[in-house]
């Protein structure tokens, strides 16, 4: 339990943050021999990064493709940003963050437990949809492999776990937050002992552990793939200066 | 299912500067190409990562939906390659194989490529509509090129690469003939306008360098007669070069170096005769090799580039044209809609030169495809050709009674007269946007433009 409770978190964040870093740097540290700009977009740097910024947030190519897996995609990245966000800010004010906004301490705690329980079944029904629709639709399905089951199923397990825990009596939230808190600052607390508080949290470790090595590494991909579709195209005559073509995220790596 | 693509023999592969791998040398040159190749392109090592599978782009290729074949699905099309990096180049997939989709070279792997890569029109329609920007033309583009690197090349791109060696042209016209179809050209034009309207060759000291699409010359002639129209009547000062006699640039569709060659053919061409602005003639993949890859494979250059409908369009005004009583619709060649920026200028020509123009749905950076894209041209080919221009047929045939197809581009011109025919619409008319111009403008009003 000491491995579980003190050193697998730590090694768990660790592999999923120096796994990212160095996925995005070994991506970002390919050169761009030849544009695959699609379409230029008018402006500078800033309105490149605002289109896709744009297709980013509101994944338009998905809407103008299928609706439903946009409703569906959508909501499942906007919940799961919700969660994560709640999560902070649920355990960095211990639930007490709505006091701010003038409610009283229950309301406070009240309001956030049902954000909390809209938000995270919103999560999970946009999950089950993503995969019904993998496993319904012929096409989706002849293209998904293990891999592609295997991430929903690990993100169903802490969306379901997660929900179940608000409802289990044997889950204490408080002594939950303590110990997350105390993971935070270095600071040794006692590992709850509710079963399904820890099956919430092997779950969130094992995802974190197969993050960097999976498909999930779209988190920084997209904006990687997406900026180069929008890359200015190169200028002729070529500028005394050198190439002014440069992608979103370096400079000056053509030859 | 093997490809009825014809490959180019061994000694013919040799001949245009590739080297051909023998049986046990193929996998560990492909793998170590690959691994070169990932490294060098950011494109490539960013999407063999980050697809997701959503499936979003599958029904959004023409070539999946004309075949029905699953493989042509541009993920599955993709994972031909992915699988293989998976299994050598990924810490999950050495350690994990199957699970995470990685699988190792195996007897059918090299036709598989060879299959499912030529079967890609390179059109770029996925990568539009993936939320991640994945486009799996960059994908089977590089594969392409990996094939070339073992030797193995359609017979019809070994031929078009040498053909260019031999006179800078896909269709291998010598200079003489150039000569003899230059001089007929000119005798219609007389004929017809009572003008002297010139295609100058080689002339030194010319401001502007056009490059046609060799087929002008012979399937496409109203092309070439449509710009040499325009530059009579704005009195330019242009010419061609019997050295780079093409637009069209076929490397950028099986190999790299075979691409950079012929960009730089251009970029001699311009440089010799001192013209100031290269102008491109009607090519989609042309236009594209030309405007993105020049700066990487010529550059730096002095002169300006530009493609014929984009200079066309900005000289509307100056040229007399009176508006043909004809219904036309407008082709988007992939190339001009998805890397090109050529969306508006054939519009406002085509408004200037008929009466009524008809869009075809879906259009602009949403375009289907013709089917023959990527130089997919071969004979052999033609019963997958036409099951690739099935969506674009079935566009055209949404669009009504039209009296011409304008298609501004020669590998469209040479694909869609099959595609009409085979779906029922043998008398359509099909050709280039300058046509339209050639035939609508007044030259005894225009001459004398500048
Ligand atoms: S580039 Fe075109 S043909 Fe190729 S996979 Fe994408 S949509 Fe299909
Ligand atoms: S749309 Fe993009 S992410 Fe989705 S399956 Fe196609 S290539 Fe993959």
């Amino acid at each position: 339990m000491f491995f579980f409770g003190y050193i697998l978190p730590y090694a768990a964040a660790a592999v999923f943050v120096v796994g990212m870093v160095r996925r995005t740097w070994d991506w970002l540290s390919r050169p761009v021999p030849l544009p695959l700009t699609v379409s230029s977009v008018a402006g500078g740097r800033r309105a490149r990064a605002a289109a896709v910024a744009k297709e980013l947030v509101l994944f338009p190519s998905l809407y103008r493709g299928d609706r439903r897996l946009w409703l569906s995609a959508w909501l499942m990245h906007a919940s799961l940003l919700v969660v994560l966000v709640g999560h902070t800010v649920g355990i960095a004010f211990a639930a007490q963050q709505f006091r701010y906004f003038g409610a009283s301490k229950e309301a406070s705690v009240w309001l956030s437990g049902a954000m909390g329980l809209l938000v995270g079944l919103v999560f999970t029904v946009a999950l089950l949809t993503v995969l019904y629709r993998r496993a319904a639709n012929v096409e989706v399905k002849r293209i998904s492999g293990p891999d592609d089951y295997l991430a929903l199923v690990l993100l169903l397990c802490v969306a379901a776990s997660g929900l179940a825990m608000r409802y289990s009596a044997e889950v204490d939230l408080a002594e939950v937050r303590t110990y997350l808190a105390g993971l935070l600052v270095f600071r040794a607390s006692p590992l709850p002992r509710a079963w399904l508080f820890l099956v919430h949290f092997a779950a969130v470790n094992a995802l974190l552990l197969y993050f960097p090595f999976s498909k999930l590494v779209h988190l920084t991909g997209a904006f990687v793939g997406r900026s180069l579709l929008v890359q200015p195209p190169p200028v002729y005559p070529t500028p005394a200066d050198g190439p002014t073509a440069a992608p979103l995220f370096s400079q000056g790596d053509r030859p | 299912m093997k490809s009825p693509m014809r490959l180019a023999k061994a000694e013919d592969v040799r001949a245009i500067g590739l080297a051909p791998a023998a049986e046990e040398e193929r996998k560990p040159r492909l793998l170590a190409k690959l691994k070169e190749l990932r490294g060098s392109m950011r494109s490539l090592a960013v999407m063999l990562d980050t697809c997701v599978k959503c499936g979003n782009c599958v029904r959004q290729c023409h070539s999946y939906l004309g075949t029905g074949d699953p493989l042509n699905a541009p993920p599955a099309r993709a994972d031909l390659m992915r699988k293989l990096y998976r299994r050598h180049f990924t810490l999950a997939g050495r350690l994990l194989g199957r699970i995470t989709g990685a699988e190792d070279f195996d007897a059918q792997t090299l036709d598989a490529w060879l299959t499912y890569f030529y079967q890609c029109n390179e059109c770029r329609r996925c990568a539009v509509f993936c939320p991640l920007g994945v486009d799996t033309a960059e994908v089977t583009i590089a594969g392409r090129h990996l094939l070339s690197e073992l030797g193995m090349v359609p017979r019809f791109m070994q031929q078009v690469a040498l053909n260019l060696q031999k006179t800078g042209n896909n269709m291998g016209i010598p200079k003489p003939a150039l000569l003899d179809s230059v001089e007929f050209l000119q005798c219609e034009m007389l004929e017809e306008t009572g003008l002297a309207v010139k295609i100058p060759v080689d002339q030194a000291g010319s401001e502007i360098l056009y490059i046609p699409s060799s087929a002008d010359f012979f399937t496409n002639v109203d092309t070439i007669i449509g710009v040499a129209k325009m530059f009579h009547a704005l009195g330019a000062s242009w010419t061609i070069s019997s050295a780079v006699l093409e637009a069209a640039n076929f490397g950028l569709l099986f190999n790299d170096s075979a691409m950079r060659a012929h960009n730089r053919r251009m970029r001699q061409a311009a440089e010799e005769l001192g013209a100031e602005l290269v102008l491109q003639g009607e090519c989609g993949h042309g236009w594209r090799a030309a405007r993105l890859c020049t700066e990487a494979a010529s550059g730096p250059v002095r002169f300006r580039l530009m493609h014929v409908l984009d200079y066309t369009a900005r000289n509307l005004g100056r040229l007399a044209l009176r508006r043909l009583s004809m219904r036309v619709a407008l082709h988007d060649p992939c190339n001009y809609a998805r890397a090109g920026d050529l969306i508006d200028e054939p519009r406002r020509i085509l408004r200037a030169c008929v009466e009524e123009l008809v869009e075809l749905a879906p259009n602009r950076e949403e375009t289907f495809c013709c089917g023959g894209g990527s130089g997919i041209l071969m004979d052999e080919m033609m019963e997958i050709r036409l099951k690739l221009g099935k969506k674009k047929a079935e566009q055209i045939q949404a669009a009504g009674r039209i009296d011409y197809l304008a298609a501004g581009c020669s590998i469209c011109k040479a694909q869609l007269p099959h595609v009409a025919a085979h779906y029922g619409m043998p008398d359509l008319a099909i050709g280039g946007v300058m046509d339209l111009v050639g035939k609508a403008m007044d030259m005894n009003r225009s001459t004398g433009g500048v």
